[in-house]
């Protein structure tokens, strides 16, 4: 184990409906791996990597669903405590962003007032299947101030920005609670990755 | 999503998600067993949730509705060839009853305009009619009030849950939440925002070198009486907008409550986590403690004589105390020491009354009530052996985390079984609310249960049934004693029933047996447990039922409070308040009903203030069915797991080093982090923790076990240590660290910053060590 240390560490929670690749996004971005392999996730509560925004070290505390979302039975505890949220549907499946206001309810319900939420449409590699129209899912997002982005886990597009502009945000989030010097607060985009492994380890 | 199909075939269905069942769902999952896990509910923790006061309002209402008649649908076309249905019942019709609301908060806040209608106005007629209809007691217990009560429904006898299908009319308490905006503009937010805590500075760069001259930090020893003060972060908190003795507060309006409403955590059930309890240790044991933060109850009273006193139970609430007399502190000591080990003198009054015990310890009343009522909280005709050793257990959880002996989980204790199900999702398990078994599928040649059939009319096969008991019909169970209950009643206060300068204090309050009646147990809450709003306590009050639970309950909710039957009381007031009956979980009998060998029976919340009786019935389950297994060995810390990098896309992992553990390719070590710990948030251990490597925490730390770090520790935070804290390495903290455990560093310890205090409860004989 190497004696990394880091500046903030964030709590960041997955939702939306099964099938939408929120798996894939989390291994993707940890692991750089795709297709992640379904058993592969059993017994892992959350992944870990670690980024860099501006020179600070971030860890980043990914938690997936565990599965519960597959009939609606997501714990309340789940939510309690998550700094941001993805909410993820998949741009070639209608009904995925149409749960998307039974999802954000829940939210409402069990997370933080304070959580940054972002919402992701995952599958932009199968594009010519897409159902749901970008505009729509901006507007949809922009009504309810959340942030929006699209994704490809499988070409891994977007996937890197997708959690490095959430850390940055998170800061940016941070810093203003704490009422410090703005100045230093992160832009999207001044992210970078720092490893593809979840720990360090002796490989 | 809800159309898709269940798997069809499991090893374990278990139904409904109380903490027995979760517990023993995690317990078979961890070990690799597939587990379905549904629960008829839209919930989760059956009688153990906890509702937001609005799901509260919405169950209240589910508890009064007429219960509709279940239609049985006949599956018998599904059987196979030596096969019979055995059908479960389908309302929890007994499980709940005598559900009484009322509210005695002024309907709107003065200076708002009134809010057109709340859901709860329309059943108010029929409420009261049925009141009206049921009370046989001469008294009426609410009268009139300034303004009409919002929510005065009553029902005497609401015995039935609706059955499966009206559980689809969710008690979805989204839809009675007031819009955002407008709870976002309430002041004392009482939640603690993450994000805030994160916003500390790089600890990385505060980090100064060793200096030792700095390194004794708890060596400055404050009066005892500091230990009094509550040592969780929130204290740091903005207090809550009233305070309890200036008449001229601001009233709280029901209005108020459903528009915090999603501030309140309530919990049907009232129950403290023994500090040595076999939850804590479970929870330790099985990593589940990671989904869950504690908080210290932070004193014990007891009601006596129309007071409400503090009770002086560790060593430096006996120092501390004031309404002690020297001699009397020395006597308890005395005594609290010399029962810590069992004397010939003890086993003379075995089969004898603890009270004869006691009195002829000539402690004198006082004492005698405290040691009797509050410590070992055991009725005067408890045999000494009993009391002795409940008083034991008492000291025994005493040290561990803190001045009382006592957690609560924060966010009410409905999380507890959550986690055990979030245990039991990650490791595979299947989780489906809103769903049901209409039948066992029994297979006659081997009398065994080999499929159930759900709601939907699909057969599941599975080699193991767990029902909740409320499943089975009476037909089918044994049992030896009538259904006992419970009397509940929860109240919503404006103050706490013995005023501090603190107001995040959580106390479990014992009222002895008054007039013949039952000892009532009674905890409350402050907001710091996220389980109510700011300016407001949680109270809830327990006891067993000798009638409902308004007529048990009502008269010392009377008496303690400010009520319209009390109005010139200046205690709190009840701004609002429910009474309820729930069946007692401990009458059930774990064997000899009248089920198939495979089908095990678990049963509700106890009336027991620990959790015992529910993860016991787990282990047991568990054991039968598995007896070679362990029960919840420790998840992996997903820190620790290793994955190599291989990208040839097949799984893709692999683990350290499993240890033959059972089949999941995940090492679970122990449970131990050898690596760098990092938290940048509010860390709240309860546990034991154990650091080898880097401890780094940029929020408030607050541990109430043993932490050992090995490391170097840095906290840039508040840190609260409530256990024996010993560090090897170099800790820096630039905060204000608190200590009231003993602390033993061997390295360089360095505070930059701010206070240490170290109100260490046995400053005489623990001193902080600190070795270069």
């Amino acid at each position: 184990m190497s004696m990394e240390d880091y500046d903030y560490l964030f709590k960041i929670v997955l939702i939306g409906n099964a099938g939408v690749g929120k798996t894939c996004l989390v291994r993707r971005f940890t692991q750089g791996l795709f297709p992640p392999g379904q058993g592969a996730t059993i017994g892992v509560d959350f992944m870990i990597k670690t980024v860099e925004i501006k020179g600070e070290k971030v860890k980043l505390q990914i938690w997936d669903t565990a599965g519960q979302e597959r009939f609606r039975s997501i714990t309340q505890s789940y939510y309690r405590s998550a700094n941001a949220l993805i909410l993820t549907y998949d741009i070639t499946c209608e009904d995925s962003f149409r749960c998307l206001p039974e999802w954000l309810r829940e939210i409402e319900q069990y997370a933080n007032t304070t959580v940054v939420t972002i919402l992701v449409g995952n599958k932009i590699d199968l594009s010519e299947k897409r159902e749901v129209l970008r505009q729509r899912a901006e507007d949809f997002a922009e009504s309810q101030s959340m942030l929006y982005l699209e994704t490809s886990a499988k070409e891994s597009d977007n996937v890197e920005k997708l959690f490095l502009d959430l850390a940055c945000e998170l800061i940016r989030e941070a810093k203003q609670n704490k009422l410090d010097n703005n100045d230093n607060a992160p832009m999207p985009g001044e992210g970078k990755a720092i490893s593809y492994l979840t720990c360090c380890n002796i490989n | 999503m809800a159309t898709e199909e269940l798997p069809s075939e499991f090893d374990v269905v278990i139904l409904g998600t109380g903490l027995a069942e979760s517990v023993a769902a995690a317990a078979f999952s961890r070990v690799g067993q597939k587990v379905l896990h549904l629960d008829r509910r839209s919930y989760y923790a059956a009688n153990w949730a906890s509702f937001s006061f609005n799901a509260l309002l919405t169950w209240v209402q589910q508890q009064q509705e007429e219960p509709q008649p279940h239609e049985i649908q006949d599956w018998s076309s599904l059987l196979e060839e030596g096969e019979e249905l055995i059908y479960l019942s389908q309302s929890d019709s007994a499980s709940i009853r005598n559900v009484q609301v009322f509210c005695f908060a002024s309907e709107e806040d003065e200076e708002e305009a009134p809010d057109t209608t709340e859901e709860e106005d329309s059943a108010d007629p029929q409420g009261e009619a049925e009141e009206e209809a049921s009370h046989k007691e001469g008294e009426e217990p609410e009268p009139p009030l300034p303004l009409p009560p919002p929510a005065q429904s009553q029902s005497e006898s609401a015995q039935t849950l609706p059955p499966p299908a009206q559980s689809q009319s969710e008690p979805e308490p989204a839809q009675t939440l007031p819009p955002p905006a407008q709870s976002q503009s309430e002041p004392p937010q009482t939640l603690p925002p993450p994000a805030q805590s994160q916003s500390e500075p790089e600890p990385a760069q505060t980090l100064p070198p060793p200096a030792q001259s700095q390194s004794e930090p708890p060596q400055t020893l404050p009066p005892p009486a500091q230990s009094q003060s509550e040592p969780e972060p929130p204290q740091t908190l903005p207090p809550p907008a009233q305070s309890q003795s200036e008449p001229s507060k601001k009233k709280i309006s029901y209005a108020h409550l459903v528009r915090e409403g999603r501030r309140f955590n309530i919990d049907l059930v009232s129950k403290l986590m023994f500090s040595r309890g076999s939850l804590v240790d479970l929870l330790i044991k099985s990593n589940v403690s990671r989904y869950a933060e504690f908080k210290n109850v932070t004193r014990i009273l007891t009601y006596r004589q129309g007071r409400v006193e503090q009770v002086p139970c560790s060593r430096s609430d006996v120092f501390a105390s004031r309404q002690l007399s020297v001699v009397e502190k020395r006597k308890l000591m005395r005594f609290l020491t010399s029962c810590a080990e069992e004397t010939e003198e003890q086993r003379a009054y075995n089969g004898r009354p603890y009270l004869e015990f006691l009195s002829d310890q000539k402690l004198g009343d006082n004492l005698q009530h405290f040691l009797l009522h509050s410590i070992a909280m055991v009725t005067e005709a408890t045999p000494t052996e009993q009391g002795l050793a409940a008083t034991r257990h008492f000291l025994r959880c005493l040290g561990r985390y803190g001045n009382t002996p006592f957690l609560f989980p924060v966010y009410g204790l409905g999380e507890i079984p959550q986690c055990f199900c979030r245990m039991c999702a990650v490791f595979g398990g299947i989780y489906c609310l809103r769903h049901s078994v209409s039948c066992l599928l029994l297979d006659t040649h081997s009398n065994r249960c080999k499929a159930v059939i759900d709601s939907r009319g699909q057969r599941i096969s599975c080699s193991h049934v767990v029902l909740e008991e409320g499943f089975v019909g009476a037909e089918r169970k044994r049992s030896s004693t009538p259904p006992r209950f419970l009397s509940r009643a929860v109240l919503i206060t404006d103050g706490s029933i013995l005023p501090t300068d603190s107001e995040q204090q959580v106390s479990l309050v014992t009222v002895p047996p008054a007039a013949g009646g039952p000892a009532v147990k009674m905890v409350e809450l402050s907001p710091s447990t996220m389980t109510c709003s700011a300016g407001t306590y949680l109270v809830h009050l327990t006891c067993p039922s000798v009638g409902s639970a308004h007529q048990d309950l009502s008269p010392l909710v009377t008496s303690m409070f400010r009520t319209p039957e009390s109005p010139d009381h200046d205690g709190p007031s009840v701004l609002w308040c429910l009474f309820f009956n729930m069946a007692d979980g401990s009458g059930v009998e774990a064997e000899g009903h009248d089920l198939p060998e495979n089908v095990h029976l678990s049963s509700g919340p106890d009336a027991e203030l620990g959790h015992e009786h529910a993860v016991r019935q787990a282990e047991s389950i568990f054991q039968k069915i598995l007896p070679e297994e362990e029960f919840c060995p420790p998840a992996p810390n997903p820190e620790d797991i290793i994955y190599d990098g291989d990208t040839d896309g097949d799984t893709g992992d692999t683990y350290g080093d499993t240890d033959g553990d059972t089949g999941d390719a995940v090492n679970t070590g122990d449970a131990v982090n050898t690596g760098d710990a990092v938290n940048t948030g509010d860390a709240v251990n309860t546990g034991d923790a154990v650091n080898t490597g880097d401890a780094v925490n940029t929020g408030d730390a607050v541990n109430t076990g043993d932490a050992v770090n090995t490391g170097d520790a840095v906290n840039t935070g508040d840190a609260v240590n409530t256990g024996d804290a010993v560090n090897t390495g170099d800790a820096v903290n630039t905060g204000d660290a608190v200590n009231t455990g003993d602390a033993v560093n061997t390295g360089d310890a360095v505070n930059t910053d701010g206070d240490k205090t170290s109100p260490g409860e046995e400053e005489e004989e623990r001193r902080a060590v600190s070795e270069e």
